[in-house]
């Protein structure tokens, strides 16, 4: 397992303490356009993706790794659909306990 | 408020005055014979200005008024053309024209019959009324004659045990208590005026005269019945009034005649005169420690001007998640969006009987969902009507009155004799639920409370362990097996005697699966069947041993929790393994099944092997894991 580059998990909240760092997030597709794609994270705050290749067609979760650019929009590098069905309460809860009392176990 | 009729208006008439105009309310309409000359009908009204009533003919131009409707018992009218002329002795007024004012009213004062004999005047007045009053049946034979100091004075007929009037009780419904009227004169005296109208919360046995005002919210049908008396037959409707009070009401034997069929669903009544006793809880699921039990002198009036003060009916309805915790054969109300409907399956009854059942789904904003059970006619009726708008895609509100929830497989609600249903209801709640529902409600998951659809363990009625819980908390000792769930993985499968010859021979509805010994070449022999069999069938004796993070334990696996941990029968690996000897795909294939993680349903049951005790865990149900409930399960432990 490649541990070179790490990425925090984050929701809409969290976004803002990584900025400039490599971050990891599952938004919810509203809506895309050519370069960027517009999505809703876990804890219903707006995130902009922007990136040269999102995949096509898109499933309504999407996982996106790449760097906080602001507090509401990411630059991909990674893109992978996640499916229509995800539970995004389980992974908002993740991204919480990951940022707080187990923060020592992630990055 | 009712119109105010002209006062004196029939003695003014009586007396010549032909100008009047007056207001009368008619109090009953007789069709007489048909006329000598034209061969039409003729009809005579009973009319009253709320003292005096006296019969007058109706011209027979008015006659279609009669007929459509337009005039009618209780109405009220102004009477425009009439005269009032003297035959054999008699007063006799003829209507010639005439207008209706208030085409239904009850009964306006307490008219007694202006002029007329006592006999005549009882028959005439207790057929009178579109207001059935039993107490008016009772006074046709009245046993003690005296005049009553409420009517108007009758020369004649006053202290004349043949011709004395008798009071005929108002069917109005004052507010206030009205003067007595005290019907002997005597030692005995006996209040005879209306009661007041009260609460039906404030109704118990010791109350004295009581009047309630209510409407029927639901009523049943006529049961016969056969006892150590005798046959009877009984029936009761159920009561609310404006305060919300409910009572039911029940009747016996003739009662039920009398009844019947002038109790009407949605209707106000006025009810008065009946006994009070205690609600018979198995039946009566209302909230009201008594129940009216009416008798031949209980009195039950329409009352046609309802206010609308009193609702139709009275909900609580209780959110789906409530029903989880309630308990079995609780008697509740509820209200949800139909998912599901299933087709309409004839169940035959323990007594022999046959009847239908159906299966739907409900679901509403708690996130629940549960199978509500349609029994016999609700099956037919709505169920169909439910059906079909589910098929097309509508998916109606069902609102629920008197379900009863059983436990037999999760939580459920079944209909009952005494449950309505109400489909896309016109309430606040269901435009509630609507609007929740096609705005999103719709896609959400729902957790069935009903059965455990949601595999993992996430119904409440599964308790978690994990494996080394099961040694050191000693399950399985007591005289009750345990149930238990556990996530564990498959870390050895016992190849060596994984099946067992079964016979195939059908006990009932269940096959008979004891071990068959071979006898002869080709033929199986059952003990318990007495019989062989050419054919015998394998079925699973696993022994699986099953780990996690806390240890590992062995565990045995039947028929179809073998299959499932196998991914095939029994059959197919025996043949492969003994018939066509094909070791290595045996072997590859129990391999390729080791080390898969499942949510396992564990009965825990220790038996004695001759002088040992041993715990003895059989798989009796196996899950993939559901990754999201799971999440969401180890997230609780988390927290904790």
């Amino acid at each position: 397992m490649d541990t070179s580059s790490p990425s925090a998990f984050v929701n809409g909240a969290l976004l803002r303490r990584y900025i400039g760092q490599k971050v990891r997030t599952v938004i919810q597709v509203i809506g895309s356009d050519t370069g960027s794609v517009v999505g809703k994270s876990t804890d219903d705050l707006q995130i902009v993706v922007r990136g040269s290749s999102p995949p096509n067609p898109l499933t309504t979760y999407l996982e996106v790794i790449g760097i906080a650019e602001s507090d509401n929009s990411i630059r991909a590098e990674t893109w992978t659909n996640f499916g229509n069905s995800f539970d995004p309460q389980n992974f908002n809860e993740l991204c919480k306990l990951a940022n707080g009392e187990f923060k020592h176990m992630f990055i | 408020m009712p119109v105010s009729l002209t006062p004196n208006a029939i003695t003014a008439i009586n007396a010549g005055d032909v100008n009047l105009k007056p207001l009368l309310q008619v109090l009953d309409i007789k069709m007489i014979g048909r006329s000598q000359e034209r061969n039409q009908e003729r009809y005579r009204f009973l009319i009253s200005d709320g003292v005096s009533a006296q019969h007058a003919m109706v011209a027979v131009q008015l006659n279609d008024r009669v007929k459509s409707g337009a005039v009618d018992k209780g109405s009220i009218v102004q009477l425009i053309d009439y005269i009032c002329s003297d035959v054999k002795g008699r007063k006799v007024i003829v209507v010639l024209n005439m207008e209706t004012l208030v085409p239904q009213s009850e009964t306006i004062g307490n008219p007694t019959i202006f002029g007329e004999t006592d006999a005549e005047a009882q028959k005439t007045l207790s057929a009178a009324g579109n207001i059935p009053l039993s107490n008016r049946v009772g006074f046709n034979e009245p046993m003690v004659q005296h005049s009553v100091n409420k009517a108007p004075p009758r020369g004649i007929n006053i202290q004349n045990s043949a011709n004395s009037t008798s009071s005929f009780r108002p069917s109005v419904q004052p507010s206030y208590q009205p003067p007595a009227s005290y019907r002997n004169h005597g030692p005995i005296m006996k209040n005879e005026a209306p009661a007041r109208v009260i609460p039906i919360a404030a109704l118990n046995p010791y109350q004295g005269r009581w009047a309630i005002k209510a409407r029927i919210t639901a009523k049943g049908d006529i049961r016969r019945y056969n006892n150590a008396k005798g046959d009877g037959k009984v029936f009761s409707f159920d009561l609310l009034d404006s305060d919300g009070g409910e009572i039911r009401v029940t009747c016996f034997n003739a009662v039920v005649d009398r009844f019947y069929d002038v109790t009407e669903v949605g209707k106000v009544y006025l009810i008065s005169k009946g006994s009070l006793k205690p609600a018979q809880k198995n039946f009566n699921h209302l909230k009201n420690e008594w129940e009216i039990f009416l008798e031949s002198a209980s009195t039950v009036e329409l009352c046609p001007d309802e206010d609308g003060s009193i609702p139709r009916q009275q909900f609580s309805f209780r959110p789906i998640s409530d029903i989880e915790n309630a308990e079995n054969n609780t008697i509740l109300d509820v209200i949800g969006v139909v998912t599901s409907v299933n087709p309409s399956v004839p169940i035959l009854r323990k007594n022999g009987m046959e009847t239908h059942r159906r299966i739907l789904n409900l679901k509403d904003e708690s996130g629940k969902a549960v199978e509500v059970t349609l029994w016999g006619e609700f099956c037919n009726r709505d169920g169909r009507e439910l059906e079909e708008m589910v098929n097309s895609a509508s998916h109606p509100v069902l609102a629920i009155k008197a379900g009863k929830v059983s436990d037999f497989s999760g939580k459920s609600v079944g209909t009952i004799s005494s449950t309505q249903l109400f489909i896309n209801p016109d309430f606040p709640e269901a435009h509630k639920l609507r609007n929740w529902f096609d705005r999103g409600g719709k896609d959400t998951a729902s957790f069935s409370i009903s059965r455990d659809t949601m595999p993992g363990g996430s119904s409440r009625n599964e308790i978690r362990k994990n494996v080394s819980q099961i040694k050191e908390e000693g399950l399985g000792r007591s005289d009750k097996p345990d149930w238990i769930t556990v996530k564990a993985t498959v870390s050895f499968i016992k190849t060596d005697s994984f099946c067992y010859t079964a016979c195939p021979l059908m006990i009932g509805d269940k096959q008979c699966n004891k071990k068959v010994t071979r006898s002869g070449t080709n033929r199986w022999l059952c003990d318990r069947c007495n019989q062989e069999s050419d054919e015998c069938e394998y079925r699973y004796l696993l022994q699986v041993q099953i780990q996690d993070h806390t240890g590992l334990t062995w565990v045995t696996a039947f028929q179809e929790t073998g299959e499932e941990i196998m991914g095939c029968p029994a059959q197919k690996l025996y043949a492969l393994k003994y018939e066509l000897e094909k070791e290595e795909e045996f072997a590859e294939i129990v391999r390729d099944r080791l080390f898969h993680q499942y949510m396992l349903k564990l009965k825990i049951k220790e038996e004695s092997y001759g002088d040992e005790q041993r715990v003895k865990m059989t798989v009796v149900k196996v899950d993939k894991v559901n990754y999201t409930s799971e999440s969401r399960f180890l997230l609780d432990l988390l927290v904790r």
